[in-house]
């Protein structure tokens, strides 16, 4: 009996919602960068409140937290356009993994750049849970964290207004070698040497 | 030692045009102080009191005769004329420009040099034993380990954005000189019932403002998965950290919260995913790297020479010298020399130009071109022939670099305190000084014995107070510098931390209090016990009734 109840306890646990980790208002940026170019941005990211309800969700493409998906998601996946899912850094890729198939794009909201929790989480989605979807990196993403997100498994990135994106291009190329794999692929330099032996 | 190959050199220069680049963005008003601020730390330069300091990597303390020159032409070309050795086997400079840190780091690339994450909230430079490949007590060599650990760990993407820094440090011998339970992750070499290579790894020490002694989180760790399981503790340490308060974000907080077993389970459960993947390390990549760090070409000699042995009885400074700065070599007929850099007056661990040239030279004639940085802010020149002794003191002390006093209450550790220190709370070199001028007879020093004196300017206890046989701790005490005293801790197999004496003590008393303490070891010890061991049997409170017997 008593461990019926601690069960049902943990599933109707409630999720922590409007957390500092979380973005304090809604982001809409007018470019962004997608595969290492410029591009008109088309998604509004709405920011989670304890009160944010689906009624108030903006028209067109948009990203929503993830507590707004969990709890709606079957009315969010009828809806036109782009759906996008936001992973803030306090929360954790596994909380949906069993989702990811019907989610074209995932938001990694940085409220700091220091903050490198998000990193982790683009590196397990896209190795751990096979993730061939657009991973986007948001919030405060600024040139010199491009080159590091895109290793560890980003592919979009919106940057602050006043950031220039011409410049934070250069960022792919900065570093022309590594020493150990991320989620790009890359092989662990000892496995290289072995090969050349 | 480990020399570049094309990956390495690539990875160094694009840096150093990177960091070129965010200098100059900064100067030009671009990239804000605020944004260039973690940038700058994960290039080595952090802001002081009074100007940038650079601090850069010597891995595992290891550093060539061609780039010490190069350190030493770094302090004549862009700073005053002296470099800092660090408890982290770094150097660090006091006043370079922010426009000319991107030319000194070209120029300490040309000879296989950087300075990167030797700060910020990643992972810093692997630390290890000074006396690697040439101690007696030597199971394994561990600067393969290191190298290959400083690799995969340079320029991490994953791992750059860390809670807090995080120190690795790795030892292969009985005795540890790495202070492996002080770190974030501790790696002990050992071997298993088949012989095969193995470490016992520590995970969660620390000293700072909540001393830790690190806890085992596995007993043997193959060494082809050193770093599969490495990358596990830091996916669990980068997701879980605290990062709400930086006093609390360390790996040894989380562990603590978490509990030592949980924390286990948690990086066995990410371990899983990967542990046989492609950081799975090979026997070859063993054996590659051990290639760079070869026994030198030893001459063969027999144990002992006849010459030195009269000169030790004719000079008692050599004689001092020879017994307090020279330790027993594996080879026979070699030694290793103590270079140290506690000379009576100058601040511990500094170095002026012209003494890092002579170093250069010395070792080029005597010691194979190599010289080794401990944690105690002195050098080593590992292989010295017995024979050569006496020409190597004589061109060391003509440098001023032979202060028979290694291991005594003279060689202390310290940090550089309030004199450069933008956080200490109190100055420790002058204290230093204090301490220096009040034990200047080495007759009575050497009958004192080893005691590890640590201090530190503030709680972040860079000086490692806390692992001092006697530790200093200075506090403020309204705008006033008081110092804290501990007595036992040890950095060693037996870890423990200093137990405090009592309330804060006046800076004009504290080589007084410290004497009080030798006093009571001189009067309670007995056979060939050291401060520490006297202190173990004793405890503190006849140490606490002598320092504050005035007070009663």
């Amino acid at each position: 009996m008593s461990t019926t109840k601690t069960v049902a306890n943990r599933a109707i646990k409630a999720r922590s919602k409007g957390t500092p980790d979380r973005i304090q208002t809604d982001i809409f940026n007018a470019q962004a960068i997608i595969d290492q170019k410029i591009v008109e941005n088309t998604i509004h990211h709405v920011a989670e409140t304890e009160e944010l309800s689906i009624a108030d969700l903006p028209q067109g493409d948009i990203s929503v937290p993830m507590n707004l998906w969990l709890d709606h998601k079957a009315e969010l996946k009828i809806r036109d356009g782009v759906v996008a899912v936001q992973i803030a850094a306090d929360e954790f890729p596994e909380d949906f993994s069993d989702e990811y198939s019907e989610i074209a794009s995932i938001v990694l909201p940085m409220v700091s750049h220091v903050d490198g929790r998000s990193y982790s989480h683009a590196y397990k989605l896209r190795t751990r849970f096979n993730y061939k979807g657009e991973i986007r990196a948001i919030g405060d993403v600024k040139y010199d964290q491009l080159g590091f997100l895109s290793r560890s498994g980003c592919n979009a990135f919106e940057l602050p207004e006043g950031e220039s994106l011409e410049t934070a291009l250069k960022a792919f190329t900065e570093m022309s070698d590594v020493y150990q794999p991320s989620a790009d692929g890359g092989a662990l330099i000892f496995s290289r040497r072995r090969a050349t032996h | 030692m480990y020399k570049y190959d094309a990956v390495d050199k690539t990875i160094v220069s694009d840096r150093v045009e990177q960091f070129r680049g965010q200098v100059s963005r900064h100067l030009s008003g671009e990239l804000s102080a605020t944004d260039l601020a973690p940038l700058r730390l994960r290039n080595g330069l952090y802001m002081q009191i009074h100007a940038h300091m650079l601090r850069v990597s010597i891995p595992y303390g290891l550093v060539s005769s061609e780039q010490m020159r190069a350190l030493a032409q770094v302090s004549r070309q862009y700073d005053k004329g002296y470099g800092h050795f660090t408890t982290r086997q770094n150097i660090q400079f006091n006043w370079p420009e922010l426009a000319d840190v991107p030319d000194i780091l070209q120029d300490l690339s040309n000879v296989e040099m950087h300075a990167i994450q030797t700060s910020g909230n990643c992972i810093r430079n692997i630390s290890s034993d000074h006396y690697a490949g040439v101690a007696t007590d030597e199971i394994v060599d561990p600067r393969p380990y290191c190298e290959i650990i400083r690799q995969w760990s340079t320029l991490h993407p994953e791992f750059y954005w860390l809670p807090r820094k995080f120190k690795i440090a790795v030892t292969g011998a009985t005795e540890d000189r790495a202070a492996v339970k002080f770190h974030d992750i501790g790696l002990e070499v050992v071997l298993n019932n088949a012989k095969q290579v193995g470490f016992r790894v520590y995970v969660g020490g620390g000293l700072g403002r909540t001393p830790v002694i690190g806890k085992v989180i596995k007993e043997f760790l193959p060494r082809e998965d050193i770093l599969s399981y490495c990358e596990a503790i830091l996916r669990v340490y980068n997701l879980h950290g605290r990062r709400d308060n930086k006093y609390k974000a360390r790996i040894k907080i989380l562990v603590n919260a978490m509990g030592i077993d949980d924390f286990r389970d948690e990086v066995d459960a990410e371990w899983s995913h990967f542990k046989d993947g492609e950081l799975k390390l090979h026997d070859i990549d063993f054996e590659t790297m051990q290639a760079f760090f070869p026994k030198p070409a030893y001459d063969d000699l027999e144990a002992g020479d006849d010459r030195i042995a009269k000169w030790r009885d004719l000079d008692n400074r050599f004689k001092a010298w020879y017994d307090n700065n020279t330790v027993e070599h594996i080879q026979p007929g070699y030694r290793i020399v103590n270079i140290s850099l506690k000379e009576h007056g100058v601040a511990p661990g500094d170095v002026t130009d012209a003494q890092m040239d002579a170093i250069a030279v010395i070792a080029e004639q005597y010691s194979f071109a190599e010289i080794r940085v401990t944690h105690e802010q002195n050098l080593v020149l590992a292989d010295i022939r017995e024979q050569d002794l006496l020409e190597v003191w004589k061109a060391l002390d003509a440098e001023r670099l032979a202060t028979p006093n290694i291991g005594s209450v003279n060689d202390m550790i310290c940090c550089p305190g309030l004199d450069f220190c933008s956080l200490a709370n109190a100055s420790s070199i002058s204290v230093a000084k204090q301490i220096n001028e009040k034990f200047d007879d080495f007759e009575k020093l050497y009958d004192i014995g080893e005691v590890k004196l640590k201090m530190s300017g503030c709680m972040n206890a860079c000086g490692h107070h806390h692992v001092g046989h006697i530790g200093i701790l200075g506090v403020d005490k309204k705008g006033e510098e008081w110092y804290q005293l501990t007595v036992g801790g040890d950095a060693t197999n037996n870890a423990a931390l200093g137990t405090h004496l009592g309330k804060a003590i006046a800076k004009d008393k504290v080589s007084d209090a410290i004497g009080d303490i030798l006093d009571v070891y001189k009067d309670m010890r007995t056979g060939d016990e050291r401060l520490l061991d006297t202190f173990r049997r004793v405890g503190i409170d006849p140490f606490k009734e002598k320092v504050y017997a005035e007070d009663v």
